[in-house]
């Protein structure tokens, strides 16, 4: 697939990567419909943001047409359009019960860069540097959803695009607590 | 407030900067040393789920390779033994194996082990103990090590030292507690890395392999 790849302060790149596979249950990847160009995306760019590396695939709003899903996901479907939030939560640590989304405890796989930094880690980000986890990001043509179950958010009336797309970085599909723990 | 901003929750104080801050960012310093040579890490986590759970999944030693970093394989021997196979935290591809006993078993509230015999010497202890207010159990976990000191650090240079495993290890338990999996970036796409890039990944512990949870789907 094609992907936005930070290559360096002031280079990104357009180039060819590998597609995203489902790694993990609760995993779903989309074909991205529409994707935006963040404010915050200029820390990036500018390189202000420290644990950005050559090669990590940008972009933290995007929507699009779910294309496959894991086993554990329950709440959406092949073919089910989708609005992606910013912010990756698990829905089942204490932080999720309570809807404080961006600081779940449980999906950032680099904790322990962000705890150096801010002395406790939040959520997993998507595109947004190591530390905030390292997730590949959705200014591609495919990306991985991890804990699709949570953030998701159905769009089901015939709006266009458009006027969805902008909620991707504010707003969480999730309203109750996952029913999908062991 | 100052001192809760300058501390890890469940590490030291960040390190200053300066090349020493650069190099150890994003890593844990080694495991402080007892006078008798002994390395302790103390670590704890609140997991929104029963001690019951918990000490069911922690008591299953076979289940260990599923959310511990590293160990390959681990076989019951007998009521209170195991054998355990792990590779060394360097990187090098090579293994340790080594014989583990536990010392007391209280069902729902805590175990307690040593190895006995083999290439490591290790004894910990874990303790399942109910949160307040509903919220879960708080789960602590002490181990000690007798390893040298230049092991310990080219393995805080290189991966992970025996005190970033155990942190790391307790995250791994309380994301596969709480939620069913493990966070995981390993296998997504990416573009070219770069010579910096390809030499921070270690810097990041991204050369470790993240546990698979036990459920990992064939992508």
């Amino acid at each position: 697939m094609k992907a936005v790849c930070w290559m360096g302060t002031s280079d990104v790149q357009t180039l060819t990567v590998e597609d995203p596979a489902i790694l993990n249950p609760h995993d779903a990847i989309l074909k991205i419909t529409r994707t935006a160009i963040c404010g915050s995306d200029l820390h990036l760019y500018d390189g202000f943001i420290p644990t950005m590396e050559s090669g990590d695939i940008l972009g933290h709003e995007f929507m699009g047409i779910v294309e496959d899903v894991g086993r554990e996901v329950t709440n959406l479907q092949r073919g089910d359009r989708v609005v992606v939030p910013f912010t990756i939560a698990c829905g089942d640590c204490i932080f999720c019960t309570k809807k404080i989304w961006s600081a779940c405890d449980n999906t950032n796989p680099n904790a322990h860069l962000m705890e150096a930094a801010y002395g406790y880690s939040g959520s997993g980000l998507f595109g947004y540097s190591h530390m905030m986890g390292g997730y590949a990001g959705g200014q591609a043509q495919y990306v991985r959803v991890p804990f699709a179950n949570v953030g998701p958010l159905k769009i089901e009336s015939d709006l266009p695009d458009e006027k969805v797309l902008f909620l991707s970085d504010r707003v969480h599909g999730r309203r109750k607590r996952s029913d999908s723990r062991r | 407030m100052e001192r809760a901003l300058s501390e890890k929750p469940n590490a030291e104080k960040v390190s200053q900067s300066g090349v020493a801050g650069i190099v150890l960012d994003g890593h844990y310093l080694p495991p402080p040393v007892d006078k008798d040579g002994k390395q302790w890490v103390r670590t704890s986590a609140l997991i929104l789920r029963p001690p019951s759970e918990l000490y069911e999944l922690w008591r299953d030693v076979e289940k260990a390779p599923l959310w511990q970093e590293q160990i390959t394989e681990v076989r019951v021997t007998g009521p209170k033994t195991s054998h355990w196979i792990m590779l060394t935290g360097d990187d090098s591809g090579k293994s340790i194996e080594w014989d583990s006993e536990v010392l007391n078993d209280e069902p729902d509230k805590g175990i307690a082990w040593s190895s006995v015999e083999g290439d490591s010497n290790n004894a910990g202890e874990v303790i399942f103990a109910t949160a307040p207010g509903e919220r879960g159990t708080i789960v602590t976990v002490l181990q000690e090590f007798r390893m040298s000191k230049l092991a310990s650090a080219w393995e805080t240079l290189t991966g992970r030292n025996p005190k970033q495993v155990i942190i790391e290890n307790l995250r791994h338990f309380k994301a596969l507690a709480e939620t069913g999996e493990i966070p995981r970036i390993e296998g997504q796409p990416h573009g070219p890395r770069r010579t910096t890039g390809k030499a921070k990944k270690s810097l990041y512990g991204e050369t470790i392999a993240t546990p698979t949870g036990g459920q990992r789907t064939a992508g």
